[in-house]
């Protein structure tokens, strides 16, 4: 084989000049193939005169001859064929395959103030082709994330994009495509999931896209977290594809399915970083922290930091300049000891109307621990595979040393299938671990993720045995939530849901957080994240402390003056565990008087607590936050008694305070066309770049040739050519 | 000049045993799988063709418009596909698509041939055969695509194999893929459930 391969290289300079591989060898052959042809005839004469070896030689040089030429035959053949086949557009007209022709560049900007960031993403993209180029790239947003402005650059000018309900300016953009104008469209297909439209890039120039968006910061057991995604993971479509097509993979995109009707539109084609081009998919990043109160710490599991500090405001960046956007960017931030905020306001004017932000953290309430019930879930689907699913088996075990005898548990494990590994949970007896552990240590990932069947398994009704104390019962889903049905999952969640709870722990460099958190949230849990295999302990440290504690239920907010005109969301607080703070945005309350929360513990007594309002600080995009919040109200009820949300009201809602939403997206369009009707256009889907640790899911064609016909072409030119040459030798002979 | 011709002689030679050995091998090979797989079907395991193989017999593909059977190997990797096409996915349960990759040169070299409606049969360790129509065939480029094997819908068998079919160049990017939809399981052989009962 090693004979080959040096051959094949070789080979290899030719097939890159000549239109088609075999050609080459084609033409040499056929001209050594005429060699023997005409020194044949001669012999023919004079074979009566020669020794009988030299009538062998010719007969074999004959031979091998009619042998070349058969099997050259069919290569000639196939070598003028390719030239006309239609499928290869994906090479052009000169046989070189083409490489993605736009080049992706990412620039966040971000600054902290109080409890909201605000970030500016420029994406640019560069066109390296010699055509006008379409960019169509999906990517992810932070779960929380209110989008509210749109520009477009090209060169020095600058347009600014405005909302409009969605189909009007997908209509607004595709018109301005064809008719040759600079247009830019950004839409909402999840709520953590965009997709930016580019047209009419002109060749070797760059257009860039602005986004504006502000999030809220996570705030937990005194430390605040803001995670950026970069890309994501693959997601799994259930059910059959709607209509049953030959270009299944089309480019790498899933076909809509019956339950996930847009799969088209958020699963891009994922590729590893070394198939983009030479610094493509890079982002670089600066987060301006300006949390008001002095600060301990910086850190973030996911990338080395550099920051740099001035009086209370923090800058930091990556420790590498531009990171790979393979991995979420996430960055923690810890006030110094003993200072951790318990309370916090913020207060904003916005068209005559006030707006409020309030923050409230309970604290310690105390301390019962319960016998519990503890299913673990694990997702063992393709999309795990590699770095995820150690994280998922270490998280696991973890969760497994933190059973006492006293409790009961069980182990799902599903990818195509749920499987369970007892019947019914058992007693956390030494030998049930051992058990639950080497079930564990064993579990691989590949399949689908079938998610349903497995919350049904977990989250069923218990069977009979009345026991002599209540126990908890409390479901730990550890997944990367790498599915395309969030809804119909939600709507699950809720009707088997009863008095269990649902924990959700996020692992993978890229998880769906809206799914982790927005299926704790209706399966009143909470949702921790796992960042690396480092960052295991911490997190779970805490999401298994907080699930020992009791929690705080039945929340009630009362804000100062009368009711009537006052919009506070959340409307109903979720349960509220150890650690968390509650946080409220309203509209119409003033910065004077008390906010009154009351509360139950466990126990049943009553829990009190007052916020002063008057020490309101002043605030930023609150009543962005607060509309963002709004419409994830009406979508929630919505979602509760079943029917469509009201379109018109959110599409309204979103418009008058230009925020994205499901119904209503950005379009920025240049007035003078750029491009000639009559150039072409090419699209171009640009890929996103495969979570950090994780396999591809999708598999590679395989190499399916042999080096047999190029070794039995070159052995048979060689031996006709050594036949040749000694019968020539012999002729030249007297 | 009579060395150098020697030399050339004797490495042309040499070309040419290599170049042929790769289709003999192709055969014999499958000669063994068969043994080894007649063993697999009647103690219902893992048998390895030879002591030092890398890989086992997983299935029986027939192609009966080509007037074809072969012995289908697990796994693609390393020199398997010198032996026999290898299945990429899929399992014996019947769930989830079947992917089958071979050389196009040895084992796969009349998949052009095949036509939409042909039949193609594939037997599990079980002996059940399970008999597909071909649906289509297409010619991808695989720097550009992946086979997403969740994607595809069960009962799809795909065969994959290097094109254009008679290029001498073995690295080309291009494949062959041919689509077939499973029509139903037929009955099983009663000779293999004679074997399966012992």
């Amino acid at each position: 084989m090693m004979l080959s391969n040096d051959l094949l290289r070789l080979y290899s300079p030719c097939s890159h000049r000549c239109p088609a591989p075999g050609r080459s060898a084609v033409v040499s052959e056929a001209r050594c193939g005429h060699v023997p042809a005409r020194s044949a005839p001669p012999s023919f004469l004079s074979k009566f005169r020669h020794r009988p070896s030299n009538r062998t030689l010719e007969g074999v040089s004959l031979w091998l001859a009619v042998l070349l030429m058969l099997f050259v035959h069919p290569l000639y053949a196939e070598a003028s064929e390719t030239d006309d086949v239609g499928q290869l557009h994906f090479v052009d007209d000169r046989g070189q395959w083409q490489e993605p022709a736009l080049v992706l560049g990412s620039e966040f900007d971000i600054r902290v103030g109080g409890l909201i960031a605000d970030s500016r993403l420029l994406r640019s993209f560069r066109n390296t082709s010699d055509q006008w180029r379409e960019g169509v790239f999906v990517f992810p947003l932070p779960d929380k994330a209110s989008v509210y402005g749109l520009t477009m650059k090209v060169g020095e000018r600058t347009i600014e994009g405005k909302v409009q309900p969605k189909e009007t300016a997908r209509r607004t953009y595709e018109k301005a495509k064809q008719a040759g104008q600079h247009a830019a469209n950004v839409e909402q297909q999840r709520p953590n999931l965009f997709t930016a439209r580019v047209a009419n890039i002109p060749p070797k120039e760059t257009v860039s896209v602005e986004l504006k968006y502000q999030q809220p910061v996570g705030y937990q057991a005194g430390v605040f977290e803001l995670s950026l995604p970069t890309t994501l993971t693959p997601r799994y479509m259930p059910g059959t594809p709607i209509r049953p097509s030959t270009d299944q993979w089309q480019s790498g995109w899933a076909l809509p399915t019956i339950e996930v009707a847009d799969a088209d539109a958020i699963s891009p084609f994922t590729v590893k970083p070394a198939d983009v081009a030479e610094g493509s998919h890079r982002a670089s990043i600066e987060l301006l922290i300006d949390a008001g109160l002095p600060l301990e710490e910086v850190s973030s599991p996911s990338h080395q930091l550099v920051t740099s500090q001035d009086g209370q405001t923090v800058t930091v960046r990556p420790a590498e300049g531009s990171i790979l956007m393979d991995r979420d960017f996430v960055v923690r931030w810890r006030p110094l000891a003993g200072r951790e905020p318990s309370a916090a306001v913020f207060y904003q004017s916005w068209q005559g109307e006030d707006y409020l932000l309030a923050m409230l953290v309970p604290g310690q309430i105390g301390k019962r621990v319960l016998p519990r019930e503890l299913v673990f879930v694990i997702d063992t689907s393709g999309s795990m595979a590699g770095e995820s699913i150690r994280q998922a088996r270490s998280a696991l075990q973890a969760g497994l040393q933190t059973l006492t005898p006293r409790d009961r548990f069980n182990v799902i494990r599903f990818n195509s299938q749920a499987h369970a590994l007892f019947m019914q949970p058992e007693i956390a007896s030494g030998n049930n671990l051992a058990r639950a552990r080497q079930y564990v240590d064993r579990l691989r990932a590949e399949g689908g993720t079938e998610m349903a069947p497995a919350l049904s398994l977990a989250l069923q009704d218990r069977e009979g045995g009345e026991e002599e104390s209540p126990r908890v019962r409390q479901v730990i889903f550890i997944t990367d939530g790498a599915v395309g049905d969030e809804a119909g999952l939600f709507r699950q969640i809720r009707q088997q849901l009863g008095d269990q709870r649902l924990f959700t722990v996020g692992i993978g460099s890229a998880p769906n957080r809206h799914f982790m958190r927005e299926a704790a949230r209706w399966g009143r849990g909470t949702y921790t994240a796992i960042h690396s295999a480092s960052d295991v302990s911490g997190p779970l440290q805490a999401l298994f402390s907080a699930m020992e504690s009791p929690v705080l239920t039945d929340i009630q907010v009362q804000w100062p003056g009368q009711e009537a005109g006052i919009e506070s969301f959340p409307r109903r607080a979720g349960d509220l565990f150890q650690g968390e703070p509650l946080i409220y945005v309203a509209r119409g309350v003033s910065a004077m008087g008390e906010l009154r929360v009351s509360g139950r513990l466990p126990g049943g007594e009553a829990w009190r607590k007052t916020l002063d309002l008057q020490q309101a600080a002043s605030g930023t995009g609150l009543y962005r936050h607060w509309a963002r919040e709004k419409i994830d109200g009406m979508q929630d009820e919505a979602r509760v008694s079943g029917q469509e949300p009201d379109k018109a009201a959110i599409t309204e809602l979103a418009v008058a305070h230009g925020l994205m939403s499901a119904y209503t997206s950005f379009v920025a369009v240049e007035t003078t066309p750029v491009r000639m009707p009559e150039t072409p256009l090419a699209p171009d889907n640009l890929p996103t770049l495969l979570p950090a640790g994780s396999e591809v899911g999708m598999l590679r064609y395989p190499q399916t040739a042999t080096a047999a016909p190029l070794l039995i072409a070159l052995g048979l030119v060689g031996l006709m050519f050594s036949v040749a040459i000694v019968l020539l030798q012999r002729r030249a002979l007297p | 000049m009579t060395r150098l011709l020697l030399l050339l002689l004797t490495s042309s030679a040499t070309l040419l045993v290599f170049g042929l050995w790769i289709p003999l091998k192709a055969v014999l090979a499958q000669e063994m799988l068969e043994v080894a797989w007649a063993e697999s079907q009647a103690r219902q395991v893992e048998s390895r063709p030879w002591p030092w193989a890398d890989t086992w017999p997983v299935a029986r593909l027939a192609i009966p418009a080509l007037n074809d059977s072969m012995i289908v190997l697990a796994d693609t990797h390393g020199e398997s596909l010198a032996f026999g096409p290898g299945r990429l996915a899929g399992g014996d349960d019947g769930n989830g698509a079947v992917i089958i990759a071979g050389h196009r040169d040895t084992h796969f070299r009349g998949l052009n041939a095949l036509e939409a409606g042909n039949e193609i049969r594939l037997q599990g360790r079980n002996g059940r055969w399970r008999s597909y129509r071909v649906e289509n065939a297409r010619v991808v480029d695989s720097r550009s695509e992946r086979i997403d094997a969740q994607q595809l819908p069960a009962g799809t068998l795909l065969l994959v194999t290097c094109y254009p079919f008679n290029s001498v160049d073995a690295g080309g990017p291009l494949r062959y893929v041919v689509r077939a939809r499973a029509d139903g399981i037929t009955a099983p052989r009663e000779q293999i459930d004679t074997v399966a009962g012992i």
